[in-house]
């Protein structure tokens, strides 16, 4: 049920900070609302006791997608679709792409912000793994400061991040990566529209003269919060690709995974699956040099 | 009879498209009456109880509650039920399930009711939640309507042969159990319905998302206690049924109309999606053990069939439903010596009834895998081994009844589809690649609850095995319209204007299927009009006489005849008139086309319709008539299961192509070539729009759909957790239409919206047989099932989303 609340749409983001630092508690962002508003209905926990909804959707600034000098700025509040359909992210980060292009359907991604995606913080936010192999960055405001913090660091635990209740995540910082990186974005859910993901992996890997110079590696859906496996990705680098190492690696995913989740009702399923799939994946990227 | 048509069998874009997807088309929820009240349930939270006391206090004085309904306010009967008399529309005694409702908050404000619906207390005894159907019948089961006696709503036998002679005279038998799940119409609008007291003469008007409403105007006047013109019920316009606005909607229709008599103000009842799936029915899951004895040439020699349906909390249509199911249950094949034993019954899980396919998914799911073991085990094709057992002209069914008086298609429907698929070497080439279990596969198959959860290195499988295709097919006769289950006529009420344009009605409900597109086709082929020419009206009880209910994919057949017989009538009365009118000759032949009426013998006479209409009225001929279609007599022994089950059938095989992914347990489906002969096809578009979306439907029910319980309590409550299929997760679906001649129905017209549907899951199971070599005995074949062999459920009912 969506409680009464007062609704407010601010055209600036100064007149949104201050009506964070009003409201604090009391207030919500609100950016595509397909969070919340399915929160609402759900009677979730993180959305009770709501009195101001704040809407990002009349700031512009929030909403744009600009080169900067080491790589590129996105909007908080760009949705999917507008990813999607931006060409510097395609070129530049294209897991990103594919990452948006499996969230929901059309109509979900024309609402669904890239900042609501991660601010959410679900196990399953496709954005997420993504972003991590991304090395993102984002900046946070509020009337009084703005910091900057790795994506990795904000998220703490599902559905927990860092931000306080009166800042506002502006931005998304991608730095360009060095040439020659191959990658792949894999989605796996029930369906192929509209589907929450059961498994998401995504990895970027550098090689050099065969030796992997560098890789990095995060999945989503299988661990309480979408993460880079940062002692595989050491394990793997300086090794030289075979298959015996692609199944080494896809076979220690394994372990990790279930050492950050421990045994659930669906360990049986994922586990196996998502060590088959990286496997697969990794293969994949090598066969086809999938660029980034 | 040779006829060329202007109109059956064209493409015809259904009436009610353009306002449907232009948003204009109003549906329950968009009417609204300027003093309504709504109407909002109180549920305990409990499987099983008895209710010792309900208490009001907290809420009754509160401004906003203008009166609370329970059954104390029923002046009829508060026990209601289309078969059997076992559900409350308010419960008093006891709870049998979740979704059962106690009382109704009636108010101005709908949310606020929803939050006082919580401030109900309440004092229960709780029993034991009986949610294993194959303990309900235990001698220490408890019993779920005591009244009863036994958990046991109905047993059916059947018996034919001698079963022992046809197993001892078997070279071969297979004995396998197969199950099928609890799955969830998934109509995109939920139940609403609301109830307008006419105060002069304390009448209701009811205007609903209904199915039935004169099944609906039935149950509202026994609970009310007044006779059934005092309760009138109109059909809004409907956003989806599928067999699931039935019962409920009885219900529902009789707590809003008890209501606005209480209060005199009109009454609304809306359901979310949660309360929508929590209380509604949905269709039964089975468990079926078939034991088949065949020759070393394989022919079935006898069938052991043994069926359990989960009825759930409530009779509902399980007398029907399983009736259906212990007709049809070996199958579309002739076999001498058949055992069938088919029972359903109660236990606390939400309760199951009337859903498209009726009782033959199922057991077409597990009789159509058997098929295909026994072709494996003989080393045949499955096209070869039904081939020989097929039924055709003359054959006798497993009820004893013999097939004649109609086209019986099934070999024309299967030879059609086995050559566009080229079916046997498609299925050959599949099976030879796929002769090597994969490692991977047999690793997780044989894995358990806790155990060997991780792979080693070396059981990683190269990306290039793990995607398999496979083709499998699916075949089935379905006796037509209502059978032996019960009184089978419709009627149709048509009136012809003065300028020739005329209105039409049924007394079948459109249900989404485009019934009224199809009548109006059969209306103006038969009076040569074009189908502008006529309106067709909305469904009200108290219009046109009652015509059952509009399910058993009934419309086109029963309701057809009886339009095309009001029609004629109608044709009849101005042929009469104009060869008086023209003095012909009584035998003269007059052709009514193109809006046109002539005589064949002198074309000079010719007239408009709407010309012979204005002559007609004015000289006093009655240009409205009812058609009355009355169905054939059928007969059945209910001892032995055996009689002339259905007065005619429909024929169908659909052939799936699959891809599996054997790493991750997708199954894509490629192509599914459905053959079906529906009699005559009267609406291309709307028989194609059926084929459509059937296939679709039982796709969604082989693949992905479950209504899973804890308890008796449902854990997937919405659109989040049911996975119906999208567009996405269905490739190409290619109808082909076999039709045959019957004498029934209008001109031969028969069935089609359920056969669409029933086969897609068996024939998918099978393609997936086909692809992987090992068969899968449990649906839905979701991606845990295919790469487990097993179904996992999370413990509790808590959404990871909830938090
Ligand atoms: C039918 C459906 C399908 C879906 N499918 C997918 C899917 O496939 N993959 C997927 O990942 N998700 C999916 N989702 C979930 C959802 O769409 C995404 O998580 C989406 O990105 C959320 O963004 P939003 O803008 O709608 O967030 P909102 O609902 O507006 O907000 C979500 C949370 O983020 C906060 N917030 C939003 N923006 C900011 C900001 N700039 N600064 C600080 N806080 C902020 C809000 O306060 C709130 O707590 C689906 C949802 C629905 C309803």
């Amino acid at each position: 049920m969506i409680p009464k609340i007062e609704y407010f749409s601010p055209v600036n983001l100064t007149e949104l900070l201050k009506l964070l630092d009003r409201h604090q508690q009391a207030a919500k962002i609100i950016a595509g609302g397909t969070d919340i508003i399915a929160g609402f209905h759900q009677g979730s926990a993180r959305f009770k006791g709501i009195k101001y909804l704040i809407d990002l959707n009349w700031i512009d600034e929030l909403k744009k997608v600009e080169l900067s000098s080491d790589g590129i700025v996105i909007g908080s509040a760009a949705s999917f679709s507008e990813i999607l359909k931006n060409e510097l992210i395609n070129h530049h980060f294209p897991l990103l792409s594919t990452a948006a292009s499996r969230v929901g359907s059309v109509q979900i991604r024309n609402r669904a912000t890239i900042g609501g995606n991660f601010v959410n913080n679900a196990p399953c936010a496709d954005s997420v793994p993504a972003l991590l192999v991304y090395d993102a960055e984002i900046r946070i405001r509020s009337v009084e400061a703005e910091r900057a913090v790795s994506l990795a660091d904000f998220l703490l635990k599902p559905y927990q991040t860092q931000l306080r209740s009166d800042e506002v995540v502006t931005q998304i910082r991608l730095p360009f990566l060095s040439e020659n990186y191959l990658g792949d974005f894999y989605k796996l859910g029930r369906r192929r529209g509209v589907a929450i993901s059961r498994i998401t992996l995504a990895v970027l890997m550098k090689l050099v003269e065969s030796k992997i110079d560098d890789i990095r590696i995060a999945s989503g859906a299988v661990t309480p919060i979408g993460k880079r496996f940062v002692s595989l990705e050491q394990f793997a680098r300086g090794k030289t690709v075979s298959d015996h190492l692609y199944r080494e690696l896809a076979r220690m995913l394994g372990n990790e995974i279930l050492d950050a989740t421990g045994l659930r009702w669906s360990s049986a399923y994922k586990l196996p699956v998502v060590q088959q799939t990286f496997y697969q994946q990794l293969q994949h990227i090598y066969q086809t040099g999938n660029l980034r | 009879m040779k006829k060329t048509f202007n109109l059956v069998g064209k493409p015809v874009i259904r009436q009610d498209g353009y306002s449907k997807v232009t948003g204009k088309a109003r549906f329950a929820d968009d009417i609204n009456y300027p003093d309504q009240l709504f109407g909002v349930m109180v549920r305990l939270p409990i499987a099983h109880a008895r209710i010792k006391k309900i208490d009001f206090s907290e809420i009754e004085n509160h401004p906003s509650v203008i009166t609370i309904c329970t059954a104390g306010d029923i002046s009829g009967s508060n026990i209601s039920g289309i078969i059997k008399q076992d559900q409350p529309v308010f419960c008093d005694q006891k709870i049998v399930t979740p979704g059962d409702v106690v009382a109704m908050l009636v108010g101005e404000d709908e949310e606020l009711l929803r939050q006082l619906a919580g401030k109900v207390k309440y004092e229960i005894e709780p029993l034991p939640a009986l949610t294993d159907p194959r303990k309900a019948l235990d001698s220490d089961a408890v019993l779920i309507h005591p009244e009863s006696k036994s958990n046991l709503i109905v047993h059916y036998p059947l018996r034919k042969g001698d079963i022992e002679r046809g197993f001892s005279q078997s070279d071969h038998i297979v004995e396998q159990t197969y199950t099928t799940q609890l799955i969830e119409h998934g109509y995109i609008e939920p139940e609403t319905v609301i109830a307008i007291p006419l105060a002069a003469d304390r009448s209701v008007k009811i205007i609903g998302s209904i199915q039935n409403p004169f099944t609906a105007r039935r149950i509202v006047a026994q609970a009310l206690d007044l006779p059934l013109t005092r309760v009138r019920v109109e059909q809004a316009e409907l956003g989806g049924s599928f067999g699931g606005k039935d019962d409920t909607m009885d219900i529902l229709s009789a707590r809003a109309a008890v209501a606005a008599l209480k209060t005199g103000r009109p009454v609304k009842i809306r359901y979310r999606r949660e309360e929508s799936v929590l209380e509604s029915y949905k269709r039964h899951p089975y468990i079926l053990h078939y034991k088949v004895g065949f020759s070393r040439e394989g022919k079935i020699k006898a069938m052991k069939i043994d069926i359990l349906a989960d009825g759930g909390a409530y009779a509902s249509m399980s007398p029907f439903v399983t009736w259906r199911s212990v007709a049809q249950a070996t199958g579309p094949y002739e076999v001498e010596n058949v055992c069938t034993d088919v029972r359903a019954v109660y236990t606390n899980n939400p309760y199951t009834g009337a859903m498209r396919g009726f009782g033959s998914p199922q057991p077409i799911f597990a009789q159509e895998s058997i098929m295909d073991e026994i072709a494996n085990q003989l080393g045949k094709t499955p096209d070869e081994i039904r081939w020989i057992n097929c039924l055709h002209s003359g054959s006798i069914t497993a009820t004893g009844q013999k097939l004649e008086k109609h086209d019986v298609n099934l070999i024309k429907v299967l030879d059609t589809a086995v050559q566009k698929t080229n079916f046997s070497r498609q299925w050959q080439a599949c099976k030879d690649k796929n002769k090597s279990i994969l490692p991977f596969i047999q690793k997780t198959h044989a894995s358990q609850a806790d155990k060997s959860l991780l792979l080693e290195s070396e059981d990683l499988v190269a990306p290039d095995l793990l995607l398999r295709k496979g083709i499998g097919l699916a075949l089935s006769y379905r006796g037509c319209s209502l059978g032996a289950e019960g009184i089978d006529a419709a009627a149709a009420y048509l009136s012809v204007q003065p300028d020739g344009s005329l209105y039409l009605v049924s007394g079948l409900a459109e249900n989404g299927q485009g019934m009224r597109t199809t009548f109006s086709i059969i209306a103006a082929e038969t009076l040569g009009l074009s189908v502008e020419d006529i309106h067709y009206l909305e469904l009200d009880t108290g219009i046109v006489p009652d015509s059952g209910p509009t399910v058993a994919s009934r419309s086109t057949l029963m309701g057809g005849g009886a339009v095309k017989i009001a029609a004629e009538i109608v044709r009849d009365r101005l042929q009469k008139f104009l060869c008086d009118f023209w003095k012909l000759n009584k035998q003269d032949v007059l052709c009514f086309e193109k809006n046109k009426v002539f005589s064949e013998s002198d074309p000079q006479k010719t007239l408009r319709f709407s010309e012979v209409c204005q002559l007609a009225y004015r000289k006093g001929v009655c240009l409205a008539a009812i058609g009355w279609y009355p169905g054939p007599k059928v007969d059945w022994d209910e001892s032995v299961g055996q009689g002339a089950a259905y007065f005619t059938y429909v024929y169908g095989c659909q052939v799936a192509e699959v891809t599996v992914n054997l790493g991750t347990g997708e199954v894509y489906v490629d192509r599914v070539v459905a053959v079906h002969d529906p009699g005559k096809v009267i609406n291309l578009l709307g028989a194609q729009g059926q084929v459509y979306g059937g296939v679709t439907q039982g796709a969604g029910y082989g693949l992905w759909e479950e209504i899973s319980s804890a308890d008796g309590f449902i854990r997937e409550l919405n659109f989040d957790q049911i996975f119906i299929p999208t567009s996405k997760d269905v490739g190409e679906i290619v109808p082909v239409f076999v039709e045959g001649d019957d004498q029934h129905g209008p001109w031969g017209a028969k069935s089609l919206g359920e056969p669409t549907l029933e086969l897609t899951a068996a024939a998918i199971a099978n393609a997936v047989r086909n692809a992987v070599g090992v068969r899968f005995f449990n649906l839905p074949l979701n991606l845990e099932e295919i790469v487990l062999k097993r179904k996992l459920k999370p413990g509790g009912l808590k959404r990871g989303s909830a938090v």
